[in-house]
């Protein structure tokens, strides 16, 4: 990497000049010119004598707040009220104090910080005579909105998602826990995007090493541009071979809420909805949030579905192939009579066959993720045709083949996180080659490596496959099983060390009629 | 911020391309040698053995699925459902072998259902002939094995069966249920017959099996287009083995009364006389031990045969809200019972002389000493041996209805 020469901006701390006109070339040398940075000349003062000047970005800055808030009370209101104000030294904190109606204001000496403020929608209020400046807090661009997240839906439960912006999302959070130790320390990575990346957490509930981990991996990352959270993730991650996730996201407040009072680290980043958890387990992809809104013996039961879901999704193809090239003896006769029956005339080895299908599942999906809305309809047209019964007609592929297929496919839909799922895809490809080529021995051998890569992982410092391996039997109240709420008494433990107990004592948690009061 | 990348990017290098090696190595010089794919297997369905001029005739019945498991759900195509190949050799596994110049596919044993053994194979001695069924790993051991009874295993193979459209699975099931609500024939296993084989305190039994009606005519396809079938398969009697060579053949009634003591019976009907007529008992729940012990030197035997019971069928004027009545009706079972136990008891003791009962494995169990000297001259022993019967059945329910609804 040595020779790649780093080309940082070179711009030292460059101080703001005391003539107004000579800030205004600079600022606009500085941005080319850019036509959406509004420079703005104001009188004020009395006897308007005094030159100042507004710098902000069209688009980024609330134009509404600009005019009522800073414009409207240096212009007018100043004159009226205090009629006396002079130049003098205190005559900008006097402003700041007086004039500016608005809640963040801060004190602005170099260009550097100058420039941040405006590309990040604030308001910067420069005096003619003074080297110094001050930002107000006028940030109001377009937004998306508070929308339904589109990944993880749920029947019941709270309906509101994650949107691009950072203030929204930590906003978000906050109005779901409203306790001071809620903190959130926010730094800028990307040298050139400098987004804004928040890390959120609850004091006295996390584990204050992960929380160091975390600013320390963060502040590690050297790059131009983030995005996207999944650039955060890819650089901050424990193992990059692996298919499984080792960070869970959510564009859902409440699962991220969840996940503090658990005592993880949420890791916001601006421009996208997706909020990073650490440390993130194997069991946290397979929860849904819905298991804890639908009672406890319901949320149990969805979870064992999702495993046998996740198996069938897994290994369904291979075991297919395996038992019907390698392991007949198992069938009973009338199934493999009729599969072999529908095996009559394919060309294929059924591993080609299930490789076939599957590579032509696979392709009909991400077609149907990247697709324009509009040509929806023609593809899943088409696809219905080509997977279902044109294969089977056309002699291709057996039915039965087209019956797992579907049923893998299906099943691969039912993990709550999408990125799992795609895990689990790659994984199954493996397996199928390992079943064509070993039978029930090789799928074996590769759940067996499977396994041992699982436990191999962690994530931040805690074991991917916890509370399994190692196994933590109270936290296993929480993994296949959902006990009911009042059951859940403590916290994860490897997750949080210290700040155990969630609930009192469990017992008085539990509805029970009230005790009949003793005669004393 | 000198990190050592070099050498961290050699040893992954490394690490990826050695488990690359050993997989692709793995897979290919491992893979897919012994894979069969569906269709390039011949399933048989029935295998049968005969001996005749000293040498093994084997036919296979393999299954045509194309024909069984019809696209699109349509009728039956207009070939059979199974194919029938056969082949005569020195020894079983060289027929087998030789089927091949006949059938295009590998034969596939594992989905085997039934074995039928010829009756002059039986005569001669059936141990030989298992070895290479027991031994081969393909066969899967949950099959059945039955003699015929005055037939040819290739006349009870060619059968067409209606409602079952696989011979194989038609005799398969329907021995299954007849062992499980008739009680006059006995499914027996491969290894449940190697060990009565290799037992000295113990003979085997096969169900015996023939075609009713016309053998030639039930070949034919002519016999499923018909509602009264013009030959079927049927089960008949249970033969007696000693030695492993066929000796004789238990009747109806002996065959119950066989099952009755070896407790095999799962539920049964048995006919009791009353002032004028039958009575139907069914029998619902038995249990019987075979207990033996020595005593003075001579061997003797108890059988405990405990029974519940209903009333099935009443056909003269009882009455039934009585607990007389039916205490009669118990004592009356009981003994009609007792009665198929001794005639089965009676022909083996006296014409077969084969310990088809195991009674001398229950010797062997209550008293290891005795049996050493008894099994040297057991043949003899079993033919005196004094056997004992307590039977002990219970009549639990009379049905829907209390008293028949005739009178007199």
């Amino acid at each position: 990497m040595g020779f790649i020469k780093r080309n940082r901006p070179a711009h030292p701390k460059q101080p703001l000049k005391s003539s107004l006109k000579e800030n205004f070339d600079e600022v606009k040398r500085r941005l080319g010119n850019s036509s959406d940075i509004i420079t703005r000349e104001i009188q004020i003062g009395k006897s308007g004598k005094i030159m100042a000047g507004l710098i902000y970005t069209d688009g980024l800055a609330d134009k509404k707040s600009i005019q009522d808030f800073i414009m409207e009370s240096l212009m007018i209101n100043v004159k009226e009220s205090h009629p006396n104000m002079k130049i003098s030294q205190h005559f900008l904190s006097n402003l700041k104090e007086i004039a500016i109606t608005i809640g963040d204001v801060k004190e602005i000496n170099d260009f550097n910080t100058l420039f941040n403020e405006i590309l990040s929608g604030n308001t910067v209020i420069l005096v003619d005579g003074f080297s110094q400046g001050f930002s107000a807090g006028t940030k109001g661009w377009e937004d998306r909105g508070v929308t339904e997240p589109s990944s993880t839906t749920v029947v019941r439960g709270p309906r509101d998602g994650f949107s691009e912006t950072l203030g929204t999302n930590t906003s978000l959070i906050r109005r779901r826990i409203k306790d001071p130790n809620l903190w959130l320390e926010t730094k800028e990575i990307g040298r050139v995007t400098k987004t804004s990346v928040g890390i959120m957490y609850i004091k006295g509930i996390v584990n204050d090493k992960v929380v160091e981990e975390v600013h320390r991996r963060l502040d590690r990352i050297e790059i131009d541009g983030i995005l996207e959270s999944g650039y955060i993730e890819e650089l901050i991650q424990d193992e990059t071979y692996t298919p499984f996730p080792t960070i869970f996201h959510s564009e859902r407040p409440d699962v991220i809420a969840a996940g503090l009072l658990e005592g993880r680290v949420a890791i916001l980043v601006d421009g996208t909805p997706f909020v990073l958890l650490v440390p993130a387990v194997f069991m946290q992809f397979y929860q849904a949030a819905e298991d804890y809104y639908q009672r406890a013996d319901i949320g149990t039961l969805l979870r064992f579905l999702r495993f046998v879901a996740f198996f069938i999704a897994l290994t369904a193809p291979s075991l297919y192939i395996a038992i019907t090239t390698f392991h007949q003896e198992m069938l009973p006769t009338t199934l493999l009579i009729s599969l072999a029956a529908q095996r009559e005339g394919v060309p294929f080895p059924a591993f080609i066959e299930a490789l076939l299908m599957e590579v032509s599942f696979e392709i009909l999906r991400e077609a149907g993720v990247r697709m324009p809305r509009a040509v929806g309809q023609a593809v899943s047209i088409v696809g219905a045709l080509v997977i279902g019964t044109a294969a089977v007609e056309a002699g291709i592929v057996s039915a039965a083949m087209v019956i797992i297929v579907s049923i893998t496919a299906i099943a691969s839909f039912v993990f709550p996180s999408f990125n799992m799922a795609i895990s689990i895809r790659i994984l199954r490809f493996l397996l199928m080659g390992l079943s064509a080529s070993f039978g029930l021995f090789g799928i074996t051998v590769g759940l067996i490596a499977l396994v041992l890569h699982l436990s191999s992982l962690r994530s931040f410092g805690v074991p991917y496959m916890t509370p399994f391996a190692p196994f933590i039997l109270a936290d296993n109240k929480d993994a296949m099983f959902r006990l009911p709420i009042w059951g859940m008494f403590s916290r994860p433990r490897l997750i949080n060390q210290k700040n155990i107990i969630r609930e009192d004592m469990p017992p008085t948690q539990k509805p029970e009629p009230r005790q009949r009061q003793k005669n004393n | 911020m000198d990190r050592p990348i070099p050498n961290k990017r050699k040893t992954l290098i490394q690490k990826t391309l050695t488990i690359l090696v050993i997989v692709v190595m793995m897979v290919s010089l491992g893979g897919c040698w012994n894979r069969r794919e569906l269709d390039e297997l011949a399933i048989a369905s029935i295998l049968g053995l005969e001996k005749s001029d000293g040498k093994y005739h084997v036919s296979v019945s393999i299954i045509n699925a194309g024909q069984i498991a019809q696209k699109g759900g349509g009728a039956p195509g207009t070939r059979t459902p199974v194919t029938t190949y056969h082949a005569k050799a020195d020894t079983l596994f060289e027929a087998f072998r030789k089927l091949t110049t006949e059938v295009p596919r590998k034969i596939y044993f594992s989905q085997l259902r039934m074995v039928v053994i010829g009756e002059h194979l039986a005569k001669d001695g059936i141990e030989k002939s298992l070895d290479m069924i027991s031994r081969d790993h393909e066969f899967r051991t949950d099959f059945y094995i039955v003699v015929t009874n005055g037939t040819t295993p290739d006349d009870v193979i060619d059968v067409l069966t209606p409602i079952e459209v696989i011979p194989g699975n038609k005799m398969f099931s329907s021995l299954k249920m007849s062992q499980k609500s008739w009680a006059g024939t006995l499914n027996v296993t491969l290894d449940e017959l190697i060990s009565a084989l290799t037992s000295d305190g113990r003979e085997a039994v096969l169900t015996g099996v023939m075609v009713k009606g016309d053998e030639k005519e039930a070949q034919t396809r002519e016999n499923v287009e018909r509602i009264d079938s013009l030959g079927y398969i049927k089960y008949s009697g249970i033969a007696a083995f000693k030695k492993g060579k066929l000796v004789g053949w238990l009747n109806e009634d002996e065959s119950i009364g066989y099952n009755q003591i070896q407790g095999k019976v799962k539920s049964t009907i048995v006919n009791v006389p009353c002032p004028k007529g039958k009575t139907a008992i069914e029998i619902i729940r038995t249990k019987a031990t075979i207990k033996g012990r020595v005593e003075n030197g001579r061997p003797k035997i108890t059988i405990d045969y405990w029974a519940e019971g209903n009333i099935g069928e009443v056909e003269c004027p009882l009455d039934l809200t009585k607990t007389k009545t039916l205490y009669d009706q118990e004592i009356k079972t009981e003994q009609v019972i007792k009665e198929n136990m001794e005639k089965a008891l009676r022909k083996a003791q006296k014409t077969l002389k084969a310990d088809i009962f195991g009674f001398g494995e229950a010797i062997h169990r209550s008293n290891p000493k005795a049996w050493k000297d008894l099994k040297k001259n057991w043949d003899k022993e079993f033919a005196d041996i004094k056997v004992e019967f307590k039977v002990d059945v219970k009549l639990r329910r009379t049905g829907t209805i209390n008293n028949p609804f005739f009178k007199k």
